[in-house]
């Protein structure tokens, strides 16, 4: 095979389904992106308090009166743990998890994470080293019976143009114990929430654009008959990391010296 | 040692369930008094660029002149490279004045606000610069 014709066959291996997905067609969306809102500073803290990102998180579900009911009575249970928390009590009900699962890990993740586009997946790879596959090619989600709730759900995707659309199914809490899948809000010191009442039917879809002030923005509807009247949509933005340009790993199981003895976390010495 | 009553912090409205905690929800800082803030000058003994959270290891002066150990909390590497740090932005030896939340329970320790290093501020803290002793 002549080099013209093998560069011909691999053009055409590289085109999906009729979808404009040749590699040179993708966009480049390189490097490490933060979520613009849930950055944290070197104190282990957010800029923004809880009240500002839950406002920028567009947060109003629109929940069916059970679904509220059933939050109001949790709300009051958290709003006891996080005085005992604050008051330098483990409440018991501190998470520890290096796992965000889905759609927490984009719309309220501290971690940075890359896109990596090419003509039959986009990998979304996350400093927790969580990845989300979101397969391009054509194929839909599988059938009911082959498919199971994860953390991060099916995701199956299309190219409109310069707009990644993502369509995901199946997902389920990655928090032990929490029902539903889960939705953080970070805000200062002792202010995050989690937000955990989705259903396994839940249903997501995300349009993913780049700006033209260089920003990505994730366009994100869910749909629970279970839970919501309707449609909730939230757009998240997402920047480049500027101070570095490889991706740093998280590691819950590292040098720990925060034990909890007699019910609250304390400091133990350097080993 | 300073000591000196921490900014006052906005009450927050509770829209929905679960107070989980801060930083990468590695676990909570409740061990540590976030009424209290208090100013540490003294030398870096180690900075232990570690997951899940770095420490800053340092060497303060008590009144009676003895060097005590301080071991102040940060958050993770991941996330302390994100704002320009690295593990060689403090050393050994090097004079450092920081402002921490102290722990509770009269472990020397806390959790690192913001700091002046050989070179100046440090980086990326949402909180003033501590103001050194004179």
């Amino acid at each position: 095979m002549s080099s013209r014709r093998a560069a011909t066959a691999a053009a055409a291996a590289l085109l999906v389904g009729g979808c404009d997905a040749r590699v040179d067609r993708l966009p480049d969306w390189s490097g490490q992106w933060e979520n613009v809102g849930a950055t944290p500073s070197p104190d282990g803290g957010f800029y923004e308090s809880l009240e500002q990102v839950l406002k920028e998180l567009e947060w109003s579900p629109p929940l069916k009166p059970d679904s509220q009911a059933a939050i109001d009575r949790v709300v009051e249970i958290q709003r006891k743990a996080m005085a005992a928390m604050r008051d330098g009590i483990d409440p018991g009900g501190a998470v520890t998890a290096c796992t965000f699962g889905f759609p927490t890990i984009m719309l309220e993740s501290p971690l940075m994470f890359e896109i990596l586009p090419t003509p039959k997946e986009t990998a979304l790879i996350f400093s927790s080293r969580e990845i989300r596959h979101v397969y391009t090619d054509g194929r839909e989600h599988p059938p009911e019976g082959d498919v199971w709730p994860t953390p991060w759900g099916d995701s199956v995707g299309r190219w409109e143009g310069d707009t990644l659309v993502i369509d995901t199914v199946a997902v389920k809490s990655a928090f032990p114990g929490r029902a539903g899948s889960a939705v953080i809000a970070f805000g200062g010191i002792e202010e995050s929430q989690m937000i955990a009442f989705l259903s396994a039917d839940a249903h997501f879809v995300e349009r993913i654009r780049m700006l033209d002030n260089g920003l990505l923005e994730n366009r994100m509807t869910i749909t629970d008959p279970a839970n919501l009247t309707g449609p909730w949509q939230m757009t998240r933005t997402y920047r480049r990391e500027t101070h570095i340009d490889r991706m740093v790993h998280e590691d819950c199981e590292g040098e720990e010296r925060n034990p909890i003895v007699d019910g609250k976390f304390t400091l133990t010495p350097p080993p | 040692m300073r000591m000196s009553p921490a900014p006052t912090r906005a009450s927050i409205a509770i829209v929905a369930l679960v107070t989980t905690s801060a930083a990468l929800a590695h676990h909570s800082f409740a061990m540590f008094d976030q009424s209290t803030t208090v100013t540490l000058e003294g030398a870096v003994k180690e900075f232990r660029w570690t997951n899940p959270h770095v420490f800053i290891e340092m060497l303060v002066k008590n009144e009676s002149g003895a060097e005590e150990q301080w071991s102040i909390e940060m958050t993770s590497p991941e996330h302390l490279a994100r704002a320009g740090w690295r593990p060689a932005t403090l050393k050994p030896g090097d004079a450092i004045t920081l402002s921490i939340h102290p722990m509770r329970e009269g472990i020397k320790g806390g959790q690192y606000l913001s700091g002046i290093g050989p070179n100046g501020p440090l980086v990326g803290s949402r909180f003033a610069p501590p103001e050194p002793a004179r």
